[in-house]
């Protein structure tokens, strides 16, 4: 049975590319003009994961609303906005309403469809137990990369797939210098060296939400950023 | 702007049209002059009528002239009628006058009266401000007239014996038959005297002559008390006027002082407008002033904000058609296009690629203002710093050179890394773009007391002088056509975003063309902790 992906988008034209887009991925798709049209159906059937766009016709947080409702209706939906706004407080407040993860409308579709790949894997094997030989451990962090998630001493650090990606690409080869285009690359985004300044704020302050004296992601300035190892090097 | 060397303020411009009634004591003094004019033609016809008085009680009277024989029959003893001349002229003699009867040979006669005035009688001693009042004036403003006017003094001799007449001149005229006034100064030159001599006739022949005389310190007196009182009073009246012009100057002075300095502070290191309050509610011209200046301001906050606003507007309108370029030209990559077609389609998607990159770049400096409100400041190195961000760029723009000048020890300040490093990012790349690729750029931060200065140089053309002061603005770019249209966009947010960055840590930042080569250095000043 293929994937259903609901796509909740106000401009026809973007609306009908993303859905071409993905069902030539063989993801079977629903697209919806406005918040009560995608509200009506989602209450007769939930989609696997859905696509939404926050402004919404003459509702400029329409999404935010939609995506509320939605997470309501079921915990463990993945759900992605899509934004033409590109800024911090957006992208905070998306997340912080249960939002998987967030792009900006003028990612390609390649940045759309892996997110969406990574997404049902995760969700995939949420359920099945873990295999050791998917964990990479760095010290205290454990990088379950099949089912992207990270857990520091233990806890489970509530990242977005984004922010996975990134914290993947720098704890992999610890002491390296990752910079800002080969996060990027990593992370299957394209944004500007700022948005990237406020990734790695965002994935220090969940660390330090669980440890407040975690100081494992260092800025090397001018360059970029690069896990330290256990050693301090 | 350049202020003039020599400045006059408001005050002091007043001050000199007050000049302008300076003329008015000299207004006064012609004024007097006439007066005394007056008054001495009075004077003379009050003496030449005294003296036709007298002359007409001795009319037709020879007897009074007869003279006895003397011994030396010469006649030089007492006329018979001296006695009752004397008495004739002592019923029409007047205190100030003197008064002579001389006979055909200019013999004097008789006479009577002193040209001496009586010493006027002591006013009864005033009170209180009044006595206050007197003394000041006999103290002060006396001493003052006596400079400037002629005083009449009883203080003169006037006496002679035997000829010379004094008056010889007018005896003679009159003894001819006519009226004559004339003036001179008494013997000793102190004061002025006028002297009437008038023909006494007996039927067709002159008998004599009677002369008045009397000294002009009444006119004297009297012109100088008009001049005291004009002049006190307009002494009074312009220096009341030079007060209160001065007063109202000073108030106007410093309103406007006030409206300027509010002007100057007006817009806020952020650019934000502040509203005028000084004057603001003023119904005179500094009021109009005042509130044409806040309007004009308000105007330019609109258009400053809707200059910024603008940007990062347009970078979110113009998103969701790039939207659907980059999804349909994804879609099309998808589908199975031929070689030819596939060339195009990258093209396009390059050209896309950097539409968004001018679009991300539009809305940084709005991102920028957001991130400044939600920094978070911490103990640095600003040294260590600059240090590293260097070392980035050797790897970034290689194989561009750059220098770095910093002290071994460290330059502790409170601010944000990210920001201070995306400021150095800013300036690095300005000074890239602008300098000339062979010759390294020169990074230097340094501790001045309680200032860290951090300034990128490097060697290029001079800054172009009309941007000068608005290179620090949004959407100011010096760059010409040459450099426009590169692979990276512009937008003229780079020094703009510098400023905001100086500005959150309280710093500023300057750029100045460089001293003995030519080139631009951008020069940040940040306060350290």
């Amino acid at each position: 049975m293929s994937r259903r992906i609901a796509i909740v988008e106000d401009e026809p034209a973007i609306r009908a590319n993303y859905a071409d887009a993905l069902r030539r991925h063989g993801y079977e798709v629903a697209a919806y003009a406005s918040r009560p049209e995608a509200m009506a159906a989602f209450r007769t059937r939930l989609p696997d994961l859905a696509v939404i766009d926050v402004g919404l016709g003459d509702e400029p947080d329409g999404g935010f609303t939609l995506c509320r409702e939605l997470r309501a209706m079921s915990e463990t939906l993945p759900i992605v906005f899509l934004s033409a706004r590109d800024s911090d407080f957006d992208i905070v407040a998306g997340l912080r309403i249960g939002a998987d993860d967030y792009l900006a409308k003028d990612a390609s579709l390649h940045q759309l469809t892996a997110r969406i790949a990574a997404l049902f894997r995760r969700v995939d094997l949420l359920a099945a137990p873990p295999s050791s030989e998917d964990v990479i451990h760095r010290g205290e962090l454990e990088l379950d990369v099949k089912r992207m998630t990270a857990r520091w001493r233990g806890a489970t650090l509530p990242l977005t797939l984004t922010e996975f990606w990134m914290v993947h690409a720098l704890a992999r080869h610890p002491g390296h210098v990752k910079d800002r285009d080969a996060l990027m690359r990593d992370a299957n985004i394209v944004v500007d060296d700022a948005t990237i300044t406020s990734h790695v704020k965002r994935i220090r302050r969940k660390f330090e939400a669980l440890d407040p004296a975690f100081d494992r992601i260092a800025t090397v300035y001018g360059m970029g950023y690069r896990w330290l190892a256990e050693d301090g090097s | 702007m350049a202020r003039p060397p020599f400045r006059l303020g408001i005050r002091e411009k007043l001050l000199l049209v007050l000049t302008v009634f300076l003329a008015i004591p000299w207004l006064g003094y012609a004024y007097v002059q006439e007066v005394e004019r007056v008054l001495r033609e009075a004077q003379q016809r009050t003496l030449a009528g005294t003296a036709q008085a007298v002359a007409t009680a001795l009319h037709d009277r020879p007897a009074l002239f007869a003279r006895p024989l003397g011994s030396d029959g010469t006649g030089a003893g007492e006329a018979a009628g001296a006695a009752e001349i004397e008495a004739i002229l002592l019923g029409l003699s007047r205190t100030t006058a003197r008064i002579f009867v001389v006979d055909r040979q200019a013999n004097v006669i008789a006479r009577v009266g002193t040209l001496q005035r009586p010493e006027p009688a002591e006013n009864p001693s005033p009170q209180g401000a009044a006595r206050v009042a007197a003394w000041f004036e006999r103290n002060v403003v006396h001493p003052l007239y006596a400079l400037l006017l002629a005083q009449p003094t009883e203080d003169f001799s006037d006496d002679f014996l035997g000829r010379p007449l004094p008056f010889a001149k007018e005896v003679d005229r009159a003894l001819a038959g006519i009226l004559t006034v004339d003036r001179r100064t008494s013997r000793d030159g102190r004061v002025g005297i006028v002297a009437a001599a008038h023909p006494v006739w007996a039927g067709d022949s002159v008998e004599g002559a009677v002369v008045v005389e009397e000294t002009t310190n009444a006119v004297l007196a009297q012109r100088n008390r008009a001049f005291e009182r004009l002049f006190t009073l307009v002494l009074a009246l312009t220096l009341a006027g030079a007060t209160a012009l001065t007063v109202f100057a000073s108030r106007l002075s410093s309103r406007i002082r006030r409206l300027r300095d509010e002007v100057e502070q007006a817009i806020d290191a952020k650019g934000r407008v502040r509203r005028i309050a000084a004057g603001s509610t003023a119904g005179d011209e500094i009021g109009d002033l005042s509130r044409s200046f806040t309007s004009v301001l308000s105007r330019l906050a609109e258009s400053v904000s809707h200059r910024e606003a603008l940007a990062s507007r347009l970078s979110h309108e113009l998103r969701t058609p790039i939207a659907v370029v980059r999804s349909s030209l994804d879609n099309l990559q998808g589908d199975a296009v031929s070689a030819g077609a596939h060339v195009y389609v990258e093209r396009a998607q390059g050209g896309l690629d950097r539409l968004a990159q001018i679009l991300t770049r539009m809305s940084e400096a709005t991102r920028l203002e957001q991130s400044i409100g939600e920094a978070e400041f911490e103990r640095l190195d600003l040294a260590e710093l600059v240090r590293g961000c260097v070392e980035g760029y050797r790897s970034a723009y290689a194989p561009r050179k750059f220098v770095v000048v910093a002290p071994a020890e460290a330059i502790a300040m409170r601010g944000a890394p990210d920001l201070l490093a995306q400021m150095l990012d800013k300036l690095v790349a300005n000074a890239v773009e602008f300098g000339v690729p062979a010759r390294p750029i020169e990074v230097r931060v340094e501790r001045a007391g309680g200032v860290a200065r951090v300034s990128v140089a490097n060697e290029g053309p001079p800054l172009p002088a009309a941007l000068a002061d608005r290179l620090f603005e949004s959407m100011t770019s010096v760059r010409d056509e040459a450099h426009r249209g590169g692979a990276t966009p512009h937008l003229g947010l780079g020094l703009y975003i510098v400023r905001l960055v100086a500005e959150a840590h309280g710093g500023s930042a300057h750029a100045e063309n460089r001293v003995g080569t030519s080139g631009v250095v951008v020069v940040v000043a940040l306060p350290v902790a």
